[in-house]
């Protein structure tokens, strides 16, 4: 029986919220990388503040290991924003699949 | 430095756990790339065409057993000694390799890392496991990457060592010794290697995905050998009846609990 079947003939509910749970717990860990010896999140706030320092070529950071390093400012900047677009846009896009579903 | 997989496979009365390591092997070769060692006993060999990278033969440890049975998962501190690579990644055999994010761990590690955050697919909100209400927070055995080093030889020795002295940790730490299980093993042999303290640099950061072991099953969604999408389906006790309820998913790993269901999924 393929699984299509299987849910109609069991009548089975979408779990918007275990779904959106499962998403969250994919999408997350895409968001982490390592760069310039240090691990990072693709966050807005990190982006932003990255954007706002823009008087520094270099700052220094906690990483997510608590470690301070000192980054190339617009190269981690670039790296992050381009995760962040991604995984965002992969993200957003089984979302809207997944919100479609009933 | 080469890099690899090693599986730890031991049949049960009740579970083909070398069926499961060769599944488990060719997702592990098809997603990341990596060849795979299984270390396992003659009696559990079973005919396949698949040719393991290497196969490494070692006395079994019978003497543990679950509520299903006898259940030999002792010795995997062994993995130190066996594993014929630099690097390498120690899985369950019950692990659904689905995508190749796990290879994401070799650029992050210094030179080990385990999960210590785990979400249960279609239960989010489930708190994670404790030892004991005196204790830690559970560590997983079910993904551990290492590098061979000193410090990383230390905590396979002390992996050994709890093992060996898994009532005396039991009392210890206030949980009941009668299976023994890697997870216990590894949160308490982690913590003394690093000095009774904890370092995140050994932690995978993102949740290890369980598939619960009641009211939750998993049916694949085709029939390719290397499918990477799923439904999961769970039955919602509500007064007195079963509400079901699923969600689908797609290029993520996961670990199956119920190994009936594992058997399957790859069958």
């Amino acid at each position: 029986m393929d699984t299509k079947t299987l849910i109609s003939e069991a009548k089975a509910r979408f779990n918007h919220n275990a779904a959106k749970a499962q998403l969250k717990d994919k999408y997350d860990g895409k968001l982490i990388i390592a760069d310039q010896g240090g691990l990072w999140k693709a966050t807005p706030e990190l982006i932003s503040f990255l954007d706002s320092a823009s008087e520094d070529n270099f700052v220094i950071l906690i990483d997510n290991f608590d470690n301070p390093v000192q980054v190339d400012r617009e190269k981690l900047l670039t790296v992050l924003k381009g995760t962040y677009q991604k995984v965002m846009l992969e993200w957003h896009k089984e979302w809207k699949e997944l919100e479609s579903k009933r | 430095m080469n890099r690899g997989a090693i599986l730890f496979a031991f049949n049960s009365p009740k579970f083909n756990y070398y069926d499961m390591a060769v599944a488990t092997a060719k997702r592990v070769n098809h997603f990341l790339d990596m060849p795979v060692t299984v270390v396992t006993d003659e009696a559990s060999i079973s005919e396949s065409p698949y040719k393991f990278d290497k196969t490494i033969l070692v006395e079994p440890d019978k003497s543990n057993s679950r509520d299903w049975g006898m259940w030999i998962n002792k010795g995997r501190y062994q993995a130190y000694a066996l594993s014929p690579y630099d690097e390498t990644l120690l899985l369950d055999t019950d692990y659904m390799v689905n995508s190749n994010k796990i290879l994401d761990v070799f650029n992050y590690y210094d030179d080990f890392c385990c999960h210590n955050k785990t979400s249960f697919l279609m239960q989010p909100g489930l708190p994670q496991e404790v030892l004991s209400v005196y204790s830690f927070d559970t560590l997983w055995a079910t993904v551990v990457a290492f590098k061979k080093s000193s410090r990383t030889k230390q905590i396979f020795e002390c992996l050994e060592m709890v093992q060996k002295n898994f009532e005396h940790y039991s009392n210890l730490h206030g949980f009941v010794a009668g299976t023994f299980r890697n997870d216990y093993a590894l949160t308490l042999a982690l913590r003394i290697a690093n000095g009774h303290s904890s370092v995140k640099q050994d932690f995978i950061p993102w949740n290890l995905v369980h598939l619960g072991q009641k009211n939750v099953h998993i049916y694949r969604n085709n029939d390719d050998e290397f499918n990477t999408e799923y439904t999961v389906m769970y039955d919602n006790w509500q007064r007195g009846k079963i509400k079901k309820e699923y969600i689908t998913i797609k290029d993520m790993d996961f670990h199956v609990m119920n190994k009936l269901n594992f058997m399957e999924l790859i069958a």
